[in-house]
């Protein structure tokens, strides 16, 4: 999972950097430890990332039902006009 | 611990394709609900729940590439074959468009005037802003080419460079076409000229906007080193939706900036 505020500054530094081989702050390549996190151990591929998934997860599942009954509810409502 | 005895991906059962159907109801009825009701709560809760769904079930599909290796050569072939079917759906999606303004144009009603454009339009001159547009997105294919290169390469820098360039050229046309659209002396209102100038338009600068998002999350994966020289098909993907944007607008520049003026 990468971050979702990847700003332009990173880009910049890994696009610009030409040159020099000194010491600079580097981007690593996280692939193989996310690898290592991801394996198959019977957690669905949605929660194993851990707490973040199962909040994300449970906001979405609570908006879901909450608009499912929001949704009911107006149907309904627009059904039987009032007179 | 089982292990599959095949190539193919048996998916963990998933939640997104429940709320992502919800999020559909919830839009659409939404919709309906602001024009008779004047709310807009159900159909911004509706697209809250789609982005939701978008992000959490294509982050796991990275989780399941990228992370898991599920996607071998057969499972590939399979995505290869599901992002042509869907761009081709949208082909379709485009040509009814494109159909509604010739039966409009080549036959114009009494009402118009007569003629094509209809009497009382301006229209925009073709070889001013719509010119350069057209010169943005054909520059922006040479770039996506470029860093598709790159990639294969193993080229990182060039890849990151010429993605990135990619999507400066797509925000340069959408710019220039949300100023277009600001400075423009006809309205969606004005006739059917106007409908389908808009709609066609409309819905291709929406795609520029879809396709810019889709090279973006590639660029962060291109960064992150999630591509290998060999296996790289979300750009890939992002690469061909991004012909079909260009030359979907290379159509539009045609008949209906050009001919149509």
């Amino acid at each position: 999972i990468f971050p979702l505020c990847c700003c332009s500054q990173e880009i910049q530094k890994v696009a610009l950097r030409s040159f020099s081989s000194s010491v600079r702050r580097q981007l690593d390549n996280k692939v193989p430890q996310k690898q290592k996190l991801f394996q198959n151990d019977g957690i669905p591929i949605h929660l194993k990332g851990g707490t973040a998934d199962a909040l994300l997860y449970r906001t979405t599942m609570a908006l879901t039902i909450l608009g499912t009954g929001y949704v009911v509810y107006e149907l309904v409502k627009a059904a039987f006009p009032k007179k | 611990m089982a292990h599959q005895a095949h190539a193919y991906h048996m998916v963990d059962p998933s939640p997104w394709p429940l709320t992502g159907a919800i999020a559909a109801l919830l839009m659409t009825s939404g919709l309906a609900v602001w024009f008779h009701f004047h709310s807009t709560t159900l159909m911004i809760l509706g697209t809250i729940l789609l982005l939701l769904t978008m992000f959490q079930w294509w982050r796991d599909v990275v989780r399941e590439g990228t992370f898991q290796g599920h996607h071998t050569p057969p499972v590939q072939k399979g995505l290869r074959y599901g992002m042509i079917l869907f761009i081709t759906s949208e082909v379709f999606f485009f040509l009814g468009f494109f159909w509604a303004f010739y039966h409009s144009s080549l036959a114009p009603t009494p009402e118009l005037g007569g003629c094509w454009p209809p009497t009382g339009i301006t229209t925009l001159d073709p070889f001013e802003v719509p010119l350069l547009n057209t010169a943005v997105l054909l520059a922006s294919g040479v770039t996506v080419t470029w860093a598709h290169h790159s990639i294969m390469e193993g080229e990182r820098k060039q890849a990151i460079q010429s993605l990135a360039l990619t999507i400066a050229l797509g925000f340069y046309f959408t710019f220039l076409q949300a100023m277009e659209y600001y400075e423009a002396p006809f309205t969606i209102a004005d006739g059917v000229y106007g409908s389908t100038f808009f709609v066609a338009t409309g819905f291709h600068g929406l795609h520029v906007i879809i396709g810019s998002m889709f090279l973006a999350v590639c660029l962060l994966r291109q960064i992150h080193f999630h591509f290998t020289s060999e296996h790289h098909f979300g750009f890939e993907a992002a690469a061909w939706y991004w012909h079909f944007v260009d030359v979907v607008w290379l159509f539009l520049y045609i008949s209906i900036y050009w001919w149509g003026s």
